[in-house]
């Protein structure tokens, strides 16, 4: 019986040993090999005294060996936690000593970053991925491969720990959303029932593997036998180069942020490349930009064009398919809510919010993490319980979505209840900007806020001194980059005298974006 | 040319002017430029060489390092 995310794995390989299961670059792994190296992984991981419960970090550039990494890391009984590759050092030394990493998993490209993050004395005591004289145990991937093929003997339950994703947090350090096999799998299955997966199938995998939607071609991929192709990170960067790929590797699903599309359709490289095995688009982490869905709907006529949203907590909780180009300023609805799932719209007294009016979404489901990793008061507070009797409750994920339901009875988006924003697909606090700013001894207070520039969103912070000339905006800017990943860092940066306030004394962040989108004109 | 696109990424689209950079340094695999930082990165190409890098031309083989940027623009203004 399939009830790990790892069974997904090993079933496939017996049902089809050969077909591909990743594929990066010009390599492959079939479900066989990585049935067998994910084994081989996961034995060498107990050798290393990785016991059930423990977490693992994952520190790669996309790549062919994160597949291995991810299963071979919850068939040893741990949970995977994938580090962005890209953040600031220090991030990610914060994530590793926050969640208690001891074993890193990598590659022998990020030996400079490893180097520095061992001298910085984590708790860190082997890293896999490449041989050096660090001073921690280094094992080369090749050690990996002569470790035994045998599935460990490890008793593991549908609700035991499989990953922890981090995202921004409020107070100023990021959070990890902890999820079970259980709820992992249960998305793996809704998505391919939905989407109508079938072994056939060929997905385009664009996101890296710290960010949520990568759970679709890591787990849902497997799920049914599809192959999954990891999208390299050049290709990412090169729209052409990227067209040519999703024609070389025939893709049937498509599942990313709408820039990445965006990029595509301005490279204009789309129209000539032949994509006719492409049969169903999905996007999320953002609001697509109508306009430019209406132009690549109008290009691949053949495709269903699908909504995702879903919260990290949750994974996926609606579904959405656009049926007609849609015109200029329509908006596009979140949906329904999809299967196993529940949802209410409470307003802001908690209340049921009446059929037309806004209110939260909160919502119930399979998919639904078990909470932030070490902060039971923080998952408290973003759980809300209903009582149905004294031993019976239900318990639903405040997600701090602002909707409401219109004459389809289809969710739409308008705004969040609280200061976090979108960039490129990523969350953002605005409030984790102004803690990294209030840690340099410098600033005596900052105001950080979205700004729109052009239909973009960006991020601006005006920053008072405790004493004028301490610092430059360029040293300023150097320490949002040494503590926070690149997106989440403010585009503009203003040193102030003095913030506005409102009448009762809080920053008037209202007026500062006024004030900046005036200036930006 | 490329000592000029050399001190361009590192102070604008990294910006870390005393880090070290040869030519043949992979661009777009190790994550030192996001694909944002390419789209400036091919706006200063074009003004200050005044070159037009069409779509179909943003292709790996051209951007994956500063010898073959460098390469590529020679090819551009020649054609």
């Amino acid at each position: 019986m399939n009830y790990l995310l790892t069974h997904s794995i090993t079933e496939s390989a017996k049902r089809f040993p050969e077909r591909q299961a990743f594929v990066f670059m010009n390599r492959s792994l079939s479900y066989k090999e990585l049935e067998q190296q994910s084994n081989q992984l996961a034995n060498l991981l107990i050798d290393l005294g990785v016991k059930k419960g423990d977490r693992v970090g994952i520190y790669m550039n996309r790549s062919l060996e994160s597949s291995i990494a991810v299963y071979g890391i919850m068939k040893a009984g741990a949970a995977y936690v994938p580090l962005d590759p890209d953040a600031p050092i220090k991030r990610t030394q914060f994530l590793i000593e926050d969640c208690e990493i001891e074993v890193l998993i990598t590659n022998s490209i990020k030996k400079r970053q490893v180097k520095e993050i061992i001298d910085a004395k984590t708790q860190l005591k082997s890293c896999i991925g490449f041989k050096d004289g660090l001073t921690i145990n280094t094992i080369p991937w090749e050690e990996v491969l002569q470790q035994s093929e045998e599935t460990p003997s490890i008793s593991i339950l549908g609700n035991d720990l499989a990953y922890i994703m981090y995202t921004s947090g409020s107070t100023g350090l990021p959070k990890g959303i902890m999820h079970s096999h259980n709820s992992g799998l249960a998305y793996a299955k809704l998505s391919a029932d939905l989407y109508e997966l079938t072994e056939e199938d060929r997905i385009g995998n664009h996101a890296p593997l710290h960010f949520d939607i990568s759970t679709f071609g890591y787990f849902t991929g497997p799920f049914v036998g599809a192959t999954t192709v990891i999208i390299p990170d050049p290709h990412t960067k090169m729209p052409a180069s990227l067209a040519q790929l999703i024609e070389k590797e025939q893709l049937s699903i498509w599942y990313s942020v709408p820039l990445a599309l965006v990029q595509l359709l301005q490279s204009k490289s789309i129209e000539k490349a032949d994509m006719s095995a492409l049969r169903w688009v999905l996007y999320g982490g953002e609001v697509f930009p109508t306009k430019h869905l209406n132009a690549l709907m109008q290009i691949w006529p053949s495709c269903q064009f699908s909504n995702v949203y879903g919260p990290a907590e949750v994974n996926q909780c609606t579904y959405y398919t656009v049926q007609e180009p849609p015109k200029e300023d329509e908006m596009i609805p979140l949906g329904k809510v999809w299967g196993n799932t529940e949802k209410l719209i409470l307003n802001q007294d908690d209340g049921l919010a009446k059929r037309g009016e806004v209110g939260e979404l909160l919502i119930r489901s399979a998919t639904m993490m078990k909470g932030y990793w070490n902060q039971s008061e923080l998952t408290k507070k973003s759980l809300y319980t209903l009582r149905i009797n004294s031993t019976y409750k239900k318990v639903f994920y405040r997600t701090g979505d602002l909707v409401k339901l219109d004459e389809n009875n289809d969710l739409l988006f308008l705004g969040r209840k609280d200061r976090q924003i979108k960039i490129r697909g990523y969350r953002v606090e605005l409030d984790e900007v102004v803690g990294v700013l209030s840690i340099n001894t410098a600033v005596h207070e900052a105001a950080v806020f979205a700004i729109t520039k052009e239909g973009t969103v960006h991020i601006a912070a005006v920053i008072i001194l405790k004493e004028e000339g301490l610092i430059t905006v360029e040293e300023l800017r150097d320490h949002l980059n040494q503590n926070l990943p690149k997106y989440a860092v403010p585009e503009t940066i203003l040193i102030g005298k003095q913030l506005p306030r409102t009448s009762n004394g809080k920053i008037n962040h209202l007026e500062l974006e006024k004030t900046l989108e005036i200036e930006e004109e | 040319m490329k000592e000029e696109l050399i001190a361009y990424i590192k102070s604008e689209l990294i910006g870390d002017d005393t880090m070290e950079m040869n030519s043949e340094d992979d661009l777009l695999t190790s994550g030192l430029i996001d694909s944002l930082a390419i789209m400036r990165f091919i706006g200063h190409i074009e003004a200050t060489h005044e070159i037009k890098v069409a779509p179909q031309d943003m292709v790996i083989e051209n951007f994956i390092n500063v010898d073959a940027i460098a390469d590529y623009i020679q090819r551009t203004k020649n054609s």
